[in-house]
C-alpha cells in the first residue's frame, strides 16, 4: 500500500472526517494537515489512530466497526484513541477492550479534547524516539539516587533518608547499622527502623 | 476459675464478670464481637482458642493476627495447656512465610491444631485444597474492622462458608471507629463477615462497669503540665503554617472540602490523613505542588509530635534535617519549595527552637562580618522539657510514700513502671532517671534538698552532652548536604542542557517570576528580614564558623563529668539489674495488648503514665479489677492545651461516639437480619447473586461444559481481583507465574496494573521488561491498568495548571508520554483500561468468552529456562525494587545479583572483585562506589 507518510513526513495527517472536531485546535505543537487516508489521523509511517467518543458510539455502535473494516490490516500500530465523556462508560469500554484484541488495536483512553490533542502529539513526535525512558531506570545524581534507594520502604521519606545518611556517613554503613544504632536518630521510630532494618535483611529470593 | 464448658475441665483465666459473659456467648454462638480498647480482648481470644485447643482433634485457623498476637497466642495457649493439663492441647502452629514448603503445610495441617496463617497464604491453599475447607473447624477473625467486601479476608471467609457450613466463624475487633463510616456499615461489614449478630462490649457497658469500678478501684492521679514559652510559641507557629498550607491547597482547586476547619482542629485532628484521604481518589491527578503540600502537611504534624516528645537539642537537630531536605537545588528553575517555607511563621520555628538550645546571636544577623565578635556573648539555654521536672517531683513523692508506709505488703511489687509513646521518648527517660539515680547513691540519700538540687544538675549535663552531640553532628551534617548540594548542581546543569537538546520546540524560558524570587534570596544581603527558606540555608552556612566556636565552652564545661554520662544502651540494662525488683524502675512505650503482660508481669505499685493513653488506663483498671490483692496508683500527666491533651480526649470521645452509633445501628438492624432470613438462607448464594449479573444470558450454556478457569499468579494475592473473579464463579487456580499475573486463554496473558504501579514501574524500567517477555511467550499480551474503586477513572491533570501546560511537550516524565512511548515500542501490546476491579473481573469474562481454558502447568512452565524449579522463581518485591534504584543495575545485573547474593546487606558488602565476576567491571564499580561513598568527604 502506499503509504501517505512519505508526503509528509513532519506533520500529522488528519481524515476530512475529523473536520470540527475539537481535538485539532488542541495540536498546538506540531503541524497538522488534511488528507485522503482510511483511518483518523497518521501519526508515522507505521502508526495511524482512529477517534472514538463514547457519546457518538452508544448512539451508532456499528460506526466504529465500519470503520475498522475500512481500515483492513494497514499500519503496524494502530491506536483507539476513545474519549470517555460519558458517566457509565463501563459496558462500552468491556466491548471495546474485547474489539482491540480482536481487531488488533491499542486502546488509550483520553478524557479531554485537550489529552487527546496531546496524545497525538505524542505519538508524532516520538516517531522515531528511542524507548530508552521507560527501559531503564533514569540515570540522576548520587544524591537523588541515594533518596530514591532509602525511601523505597513505605513510610521513609526524604527528611529520614537524610539523617540516615549523615548518622552513619555511607550507604553501606546505613545497611549494616544494629536497629538501636538507628533508633537514635531523631526522627526514626521503631516502625520506620523495622520496616528498614528487615527490607534490607530480608532475603531476595523466598526460598523454599 | 473454672469454666462453664461441660467436656473435660479446660481452666480459663477470666476473671472478670464481662469477660465470662463474652465468652460464654462465644461458646454458643458465632457473632462479631467488638470490645472497647483495653479491655483486653486478646485473652477473651486465647481462652476460647484453647477451649477448643484443650477438647483435641480440632482444626481451627486464626486469620489476621499480627506477628506480635502470633507470639502471645502462643505463649497463652502453651499456658494454659500446662495449667489445664489438657494432653490433646497442640499449641499455636504458625504459618507465615513462603518458607513453608507445601509437603510440609499439608502435614501440618493433616495434624491438626490451632493455626495462624496468614491471609495470602491461606487463600492459595484454600483454593488449592492444600487446606480442604470442609476438614476445618473453626475459623476466627481478628481486627475484623479491616475487612471489607474486597478484601482478601473476606474472601477467605466466603470461600470457607462456600464449602463448608457447620464450622464456626467468630469475628473479633477492639477497635469501633471503622465501623462507623459509610452507609449501614455494621451491616455491610456483618455481610462481609457471612455473621449475624454483633456483640457489643463499651466501656460504658453495665456488666463491664460493674467489673471495673467496684471496689478495688485504681487509684488516678491527673496532672497538667504547662508548656513553656517557647514551646507555645512554636506550637503556635506550626499551626499557623498549618493553616497557611491548608489555604494554599484550597486554591488549588481541588475540590477539597474543610469545611469546618478552624485553627484550632488542627491541635486534634489528624488533618494530614484527612487531606490525604479526600485527596485520594484524585491523588494520581493532582498537580506537584498539591502533592507537595500535602507532604508539608504531614511534615508540620511530625514536627508538632517531636515538640513534644523531643529534648531541645533533638528538636533542633529534626529540624535542621527538615530543613536540608527541603533545600531546593540552588539554580532550580523549578517552584518547588514548600510554601510554608517562606512564612514569618517557619521563620518563628527554627529561631525559637534555637533559641531553646542557645542564645546570644541576633535573630537577624546576615553580615558574615559581624559574627566575628560573637563567639563570647552565645551561651547554651538548653531549655529543659517541663515534664522532667515533675517527673522528678513524682519519684521523690513516690520515694517518700514507701518510706512513709513502708507497712502495706500486698501483691505487687514495689516497682514503678513508667509508660510512654516510644522507644525514642524511653531512651530520653532513661537517660533523665539514670542521671538522677546516679546522684543520690554518692550523696547521702536522705538529704531531701540536697537530691533535688543534684535531679535539676544532672539535668543540665544531660542536656550539655546532647548539646556537643548535636555540634559535632551539625558540622559533619552541613558537610554532607553541602557535597550533596554541589552534585546537585551539576546535574541539573547537564540536565537543562539535555531538556535543551532534546524537546521538540527547546526548552521554555523560565518563568520570570520565579527567577527573580529565587535570584532575590541568593543576593538579599540587604534589609529584608529572614523569610525565604533559601536566606536560612545561606545564614547557616556562613554561621558555622561561630557555631564551632560555641561549642568549646558547652565542651570544658562538661568534659569533667563526661564518664558518668554513659550513653549505650546495654550498659544501662546491666545496670538496673544491680537492683532488687522493689527498687526497680521500669520504663516501657505502649505497645497496645503486649501491656497487659507488662502489668502482668512487673506488678508495679506505681505508674507513671509520661503520655496519655486511654486504653492503658483502662488496662491499669482491668488489672487492678482481676487482682484482689494489689495495690496500684496511677500517675498521668499531659501537657495543656497541647496536641497530645486534644489527641486524648479526642480518641476517648470517638470511640464512645463509634459505640454509641453501633448500638443504635444494632438496633435498627434487626429488619435487615429478618430480611435476610427471609431470603435464602445461604449467604454465598447471595453473594453470588447480588455479584454476577449475568447469569441469565448466554453463560449458562458454558456453565454446563467445563467451569471458566484462570490461572492467577500467587502474588496477585494481595489485590482483590482474585477474589472478584471467583465471586464470579470463576475457577481460581493459583500458581507461580514467571510470566505475567493471569493468564485468561492459553494465548492472552494479562499483567496488571494500578496507577501506582505503572507510574513506578515505568520509572524503574521493569514494564518494559514484563512487556519484552510477555510478547515473548504469548499472542496477545495484555496490560491492564486498574484504578481504584473509589478514585476517579481518569489520567488527565486538573484543568489550568500552567506548569504542566509549559512542558507538556518535552517532558518526558508524565504518564501519557510514556504509556505513548510503550505502545510504540510493542505495538502488539493491548491495553485494557477498568475503572475498578469489579470492572476488570467482567472485563476478564468478555475476553474468556468461547476461547479456550488456559492450562495452568504449561503457564507455570512458561518463561522458566529448562529444569529450573518454579518456587525458585519467587522474589521479596521491595528489597529488589531498593537494588534497582542502585546505579549500574539493568534487569540482567539485578537477577544475577538477586540468585547469588543473599540480601541487600550482603551485596552493599560485596568488594569490588566479587561484584566485577557477577555483574563486570563498570557496573561493578558503580555499585560499589554507591554503597562506600562517604557521604562526609567530597
Amino acid at each position: 500500500q502506499a503509504l501517505p507518510s512519505r508526503s509528509a513526513p513532519s506533520s500529522i495527517l488528519v481524515s476530512t472526517r475529523q473536520k470540527g472536531n475539537p481535538i485539532l485546535n488542541n495540536i498546538r505543537s506540531l503541524p497538522w494537515e488534511y488528507g485522503d487516508i482510511p483511518a483518523d489521523y497518521v501519526l508515522g509511517a507505521t502508526t495511524c489512530a482512529l477517534f472514538l467518543s463514547l457519546k457518538y458510539h452508544r448512539l451508532h455502535p456499528e460506526y466504529i466497526y465500519s470503520r475498522i473494516r475500512a481500515l483492513g490490516h494497514k499500519y503496524n500500530l494502530r491506536v483507539l484513541l476513545t474519549m470517555v465523556d460519558i458517566q457509565n462508560h463501563e459496558e462500552s469500554l468491556k466491548e471495546l477492550s474485547k474489539t482491540s484484541l480482536i481487531n488488533d488495536l491499542t486502546l488509550i483512553l483520553c478524557w479531554s479534547a485537550q489529552e487527546a490533542g496531546k496524545y497525538l502529539e505524542l505519538y508524532k513526535s516520538y516517531e522515531h524516539a528511542s524507548p530508552t525512558s521507560i527501559r531503564a531506570p533514569q540515570a540522576s545524581s548520587y544524591s537523588e539516587k541515594l533518596i530514591e534507594f532509602i525511601t523505597v520502604p513505605r513510610s521513609i521519606n526524604k527528611t529520614d533518608a537524610l539523617s540516615l545518611v549523615s548518622a552513619f556517613g555511607s550507604v553501606r554503613a546505613a545497611v549494616n547499622a544494629r536497629p538501636e544504632e538507628i533508633g537514635e536518630i531523631t526522627g526514626w521510630g521503631e516502625k520506620k527502623v523495622e520496616r528498614w532494618v528487615g527490607t534490607v535483611r530480608e532475603n531476595f529470593r523466598v526460598r523454599k | 476459675m473454672p469454666s462453664e464448658t461441660a467436656k473435660p475441665p479446660v481452666k480459663l483465666s477470666l476473671p472478670l464478670e464481662y469477660q465470662q459473659d463474652c465468652f460464654s456467648e462465644l461458646r454458643n454462638e458465632d457473632e462479631l464481637v467488638i470490645l472497647a480498647r483495653g479491655l483486653g480482648l486478646l485473652r477473651v481470644v486465647t481462652n476460647l482458642l484453647h477451649s477448643y485447643d484443650a477438647i483435641g482433634n480440632n482444626l481451627v485457623v486464626v486469620v489476621g493476627a499480627d506477628e506480635r498476637e502470633n507470639g502471645w497466642i502462643g505463649e497463652a495457649l502453651a499456658e494454659h495447656a500446662a495449667i489445664s493439663k489438657a494432653p490433646a492441647a497442640r499449641g499455636l502452629s504458625q504459618v507465615n512465610t513462603d518458607m513453608m514448603s507445601v509437603g510440609m503445610r499439608e502435614k501440618m495441617y493433616s495434624q491438626g491444631g490451632i493455626f495462624s496463617i496468614t491471609s495470602r497464604i491461606l487463600v492459595v491453599d484454600l483454593l488449592s485444597k492444600l487446606l480442604n475447607p470442609e476438614t476445618v473447624t473453626g475459623l476466627v477473625v481478628l481486627h475484623s474492622e479491616r475487612i471489607i467486601a474486597t478484601s482478601i479476608e473476606a474472601f477467605v471467609i466466603r470461600i470457607y462458608r462456600q464449602m463448608n457450613k457447620v464450622g464456626f466463624l467468630k469475628a473479633f475487633s477492639d477497635n469501633p471507629e471503622p465501623f462507623t463510616t459509610g452507609f449501614a456499615p455494621l451491616a455491610s461489614m456483618m455481610r462481609n463477615l457471612f455473621l449475624r449478630t454483633p456483640s457489643l462490649w463499651p466501656r460504658f457497658h453495665i456488666t463491664v462497669a460493674k467489673s471495673l469500678e467496684g471496689r478495688k478501684k485504681a487509684e488516678v492521679i491527673e496532672l497538667e503540665v504547662p508548656m513553656t514559652d517557647g514551646m507555645r510559641a512554636i506550637q503556635n507557629a506550626i499551626l499557623e503554617c498549618v493553616e497557611v498550607s491548608i489555604s494554599e491547597l484550597r486554591k488549588a482547586d481541588t475540590g477539597l472540602e474543610l469545611d469546618d476547619w478552624t485553627l484550632d482542629s488542627a491541635l486534634h485532628k489528624s488533618f494530614d490523613v484527612i487531606v490525604r484521604r479526600q485527596l485520594d481518589p484524585i491523588w494520581h491527578r493532582v498537580s506537584y505542588r498539591t502533592r507537595q503540600i500535602v507532604n508539608d502537611l504531614s511534615v508540620l504534624r511530625g514536627v508538632l509530635h517531636a515538640l513534644l516528645t523531643y529534648d531541645a537539642v533533638s528538636f533542633n537537630k529534626y529540624l535542621d534535617t527538615i530543613l536540608a531536605a527541603h533545600q531546593p537545588p540552588p539554580g532550580s528553575n523549578r517552584q518547588n519549595q514548600s510554601p510554608w517555607l517562606f512564612l514569618d511563621a517557619a521563620n518563628t520555628i527554627f529561631e525559637t527552637a534555637k533559641r531553646r538550645v542557645y542564645t546570644g546571636k541576633p535573630v537577624d544577623e546576615e553580615a558574615p562580618g559581624a559574627s566575628g565578635a560573637l563567639p563570647d556573648s552565645l551561651s547554651p539555654t538548653l531549655e529543659e522539657q517541663p515534664k522532667w521536672a515533675l517527673l522528678a517531683d513524682i519519684l521523690e513523692e513516690i520515694e517518700g510514700d514507701a518510706y512513709f508506709n513502708p507497712g502495706i505488703r500486698d501483691d505487687s511489687n514495689g516497682t514503678i513502671l513508667m509508660m510512654c509513646s516510644d522507644q525514642g521518648t524511653c531512651r530520653q527517660i532513661r537517660e533523665y532517671v539514670q542521671n538522677m539515680h546516679v546522684r543520690p547513691q554518692q550523696a547521702t540519700e536522705d538529704d531531701d534538698v540536697d537530691s533535688d538540687a543534684e535531679v535539676k544538675a544532672s539535668a543540665t549535663l544531660m542536656m550539655r552532652r546532647k548539646l556537643r552531640n548535636y555540634l559535632n553532628w551539625k558540622r559533619d551534617f552541613a558537610r554532607v548536604s553541602a557535597s550533596l548540594f554541589t552534585e546537585n548542581q551539576k546535574v541539573l546543569e547537564s540536565f537543562t542542557d539535555q531538556m535543551g537538546a532534546n524537546g521538540y520546540r527547546g526548552k521554555g524560558p523560565p518563568n520570570k517570576r520565579r527567577r527573580v524570587r529565587g535570584g532575590s534570596s541568593a543576593a538579599s544581603g540587604g534589609g529584608r528580614p529572614v523569610n525565604s527558606s533559601l536566606q536560612m540555608a545561606a545564614d547557616r552556612e556562613s554561621q558555622l564558623a561561630t557555631l564551632i566556636a560555641n561549642i568549646q565552652p558547652a565542651d570544658a564545661d562538661s568534659e569533667q563529668k563526661d564518664e558518668v554520662a554513659v550513653d549505650s544502651l546495654d550498659d544501662m540494662e546491666g545496670y538496673f539489674e544491680l537492683y532488687e525488683m522493689n527498687d526497680l524502675v521500669v520504663v516501657h512505650p505502649y505497645e497496645g495488648d503486649m501491656d497487659e503482660h507488662i502489668l502482668e508481669e512487673v506488678r508495679p505499685r506505681y505508674v507513671i503514665m509520661y503520655e496519655p493513653d486511654a486504653a492503658f488506663i483502662r488496662r491499669v483498671e482491668v488489672y487492678r479489677s482481676s487482682h484482689n490483692d494489689r495495690n496500684v496508683r496511677v500517675y498521668f500527666m499531659y501537657y495543656g492545651g497541647s496536641v497530645e491533651e486534644q489527641r486524648y480526649l479526642s480518641a476517648v470521645r470517638r470511640e464512645k461516639d463509634a459505640f454509641t452509633r453501633l448500638i443504635k445501628e444494632k438496633g435498627n438492624m434487626a429488619v435487615t437480619i429478618t430480611l435476610d432470613g427471609a431470603a435464602p438462607s445461604d449467604p454465598q448464594e447471595q453473594f453470588l447473586r447480588t455479584v454476577n449479573t449475568r447469569i441469565a444470558g448466554g453463560g449458562r450454556l458454558a456453565a454446563t461444559a467445563e467451569p471458566p478457569r484462570i490461572v492467577v499468579d500467587v502474588r496477585e494475592f494481595r489485590s482483590s481481583l482474585p477474589s472478584l473473579l471467583h465471586g464470579r464463579s470463576n475457577v481460581v487456580v493459583p500458581c507461580m507465574l514467571t510470566v505475567a499475573d493471569y493468564v485468561l486463554t492459553p494465548n492472552i496473558c494479562i499483567e496488571r496494573k494500578s496507577v501506582r504501579d505503572l507510574i513506578s514501574s515505568f520509572k524503574n524500567g521493569r514494564l518494559f521488561n514484563q512487556a519484552e517477555t510477555m510478547l515473548q511467550y504469548y499472542k496477545y499480551p495484555m496490560l491492564l491498568i486498574e484504578f481504584d474503586q473509589n478514585k476517579s477513572f481518569t489520567l488527565d491533570t486538573f484543568g489550568t495548571d500552567h506548569t504542566t501546560n509549559l512542558s507538556t511537550a518535552n517532558n518526558p516524565q508524565d504518564l501519557q508520554s510514556k504509556l505513548a512511548l510503550l505502545t510504540l515500542a510493542f505495538p502488539r501490546l493491548k491495553i485494557i483500561w477498568s475503572s475498578s476491579p469489579y470492572q476488570t473481573a467482567e472485563i476478564f469474562d468478555e475476553l474468556k468468552k468461547q476461547q479456550e481454558e488456559p492450562d495452568p502447568i504449561k503457564a507455570v512452565q512458561t518463561g522458566l529456562i529448562a529444569g529450573e524449579d518454579p518456587s525458585d522463581q519467587s522474589f521479596n518485591q521491595t528489597p529488589q525494587d531498593m537494588l534497582r534504584a542502585v546505579p549500574g543495575m539493568t534487569e540482567k545485573n539485578l537477577s544475577r545479583i538477586t540468585l547469588e547474593v543473599g540480601n541487600l546487606a550482603d551485596v552493599s558488602n560485596l568488594t569490588e572483585e566479587e561484584l566485577d565476576v557477577m555483574i563486570g567491571k563498570e557496573a561493578g564499580r558503580q555499585v560499589y562506589r554507591f554503597f562506600n561513598r562517604s557521604v562526609l568527604e567530597d
